[in-house]
């Protein structure tokens, strides 16, 4: 409880600048960023979205009560741990988050296994993602939806790429933190928390590796088309060396759409009903 | 209580935002409808993107019902204690809670598991994992 207190401070006291992260008595002593041979600091590994330093997989076990977990896995290890700034909805955009919550998320394209945009899929703390690096490219391997983004670095975006649903991305250096651009999005994907974005999405993305178990992951979200003003999200990920990515194959046996299909014919079996 | 209003403070003080694993939690499942059940495992399907398990249920009047309980994909399973074939096997008799579907079927989204061992591991996310969440001012 004392490492989750801390954490909490640290964040309170940071202003949201960085996810709180748990005090490093865990793992022993930090070790420095590995470098790449040209001295840019290599981003290979395993991660996971966790503010839990450590060799081990993150995960939630039982506590005292049915269904809850033992209160020391609580803080780490849910299903998302961004911590992100408001959503400057436009209006349109926010009816549109309501209809979401209302509809409890039934229209979700994640139930098709659809794969979505960075800032949902990186914070999924249940699922590994494997960064392969290069210092002419970084390769992001996810687990989630079994996909994969290949970034060249120093590049400009692709002038022949149609809109795809994780986007076209290329990177640069900022010091020690790699920039990712992405942008040539499909509309339609959802981000969380009600968002729904447009082809107008635009993300920059900053990895800094700040020592060796820990990343940094801060995204700023830019949509005209459905925010007044961009946004950031952050969340940590942390090396995971006893990890390994199997298959996620989700159209194996994906009974939503047929279910979904069913319940539609009259939704408010499901829907949030006014308190 | 007190651990669920801890744990409320902890989500909001941190800003943690649930997102959708993979589909909502509540367009099927019930979060006021919790269960407990005791049965005899029938079938284990060890397959993405949720795994089931299968169960053989004596309700009141002693009439078997065969249970659909609903999952994580293999894959965490995997990582958090589980092992195919090895952990659950048909005949086992354990305990399950969670909560039931909407349209009263015998299928629940199973939380956690009490193996035949008295070992407890968890199966699935939380109630309400992926519904949406809180949207005004997110």
């Amino acid at each position: 409880m004392r490492r989750l207190v801390l954490g909490l401070v640290l964040t309170t006291a940071l202003g949201g600048a960085r996810v709180g992260v748990e005090a490093q008595s865990q793992s022993g002593a930090i070790q420095p960023t590995p470098r790449l041979a040209d001295g840019k600091p290599d981003l290979t590994g395993v991660y996971q979205a966790s503010n839990r330093r450590g060799r081990d997989w993150d995960a939630q076990v039982p506590g005292d009560a049915p269904g809850q977990p033992a209160r020391a896995t609580q803080p780490s290890a849910g299903v998302n741990i961004a911590q992100r700034d408001p959503i400057p909805f436009r209006p349109e955009a926010q009816q549109r988050a309501q209809d979401i919550l209302n509809r409890r998320s039934v229209d979700d394209p994640a139930a098709h296994c659809v794969p979505q945009a960075s800032p949902r899929m990186t914070p999924v703390s249940l699922f590994p993602m494997e960064f392969v690096h290069t210092p002419k490219k970084l390769v992001i391997l996810y687990e989630y939806f079994w996909s994969f983004r290949s970034i060249p670095i120093g590049a400009a975006h692709a002038d022949d790429a149609d809109p795809s649903f994780v986007g076209d991305s290329v990177a640069r250096w900022d010091g020690n933190t790699l920039v990712v651009d992405v942008t040539n999005f499909k509309a339609g994907g959802w981000l969380g928390g009600g968002l729904v974005h447009s082809d107008a999405l635009h993300l920059v993305e900053r990895y800094t590796r700040v020592d060796r178990d820990q990343m940094n992951y801060e995204v700023l979200i830019d949509d005209p088309k459905v925010l007044t003003k961009p946004f950031t999200q952050r969340n940590t990920l942390m090396l995971r060396e006893g990890t390994r990515l199997r298959e996620y194959s989700c159209l194996e046996n994906n009974m939503d759409p047929k279910l979904y299909e069913k319940l539609l014919v009259d939704p408010s079996t499901f829907i949030r009903k006014p308190k | 209580m007190r651990r669920i209003v801890q744990l409320a403070a902890t989500l909001i003080l941190a800003g943690i935002a649930p997102a959708a694993a993979h589909h909502s939690f509540g367009v099927y499942f019930d979060a006021e409808k919790p269960v407990t059940l005791t049965g005899v495992v029938t079938k284990v399907d060890w397959r993405n993107p949720h795994t089931h398990l299968y169960l053989d249920v004596k309700d009141a009047s002693g009439k078997v019902v065969n249970w659909t309980l609903e999952g994580y994909p293999p894959n965490v399973l995997s990582r958090t204690g589980w092992k195919k074939d090895v952990t659950v096997k048909v005949g086992d008799t354990i305990s399950v809670f969670g909560w039931r579907a909407r349209d009263g079927a015998p299928m629940a989204h199973l939380r956690e598991a009490t193996l035949a061992d008295g070992k407890r591991l968890f199966f699935g996310p939380p109630a309400g994992t992926g519904e949406g969440g809180p949207v005004a001012g997110r």
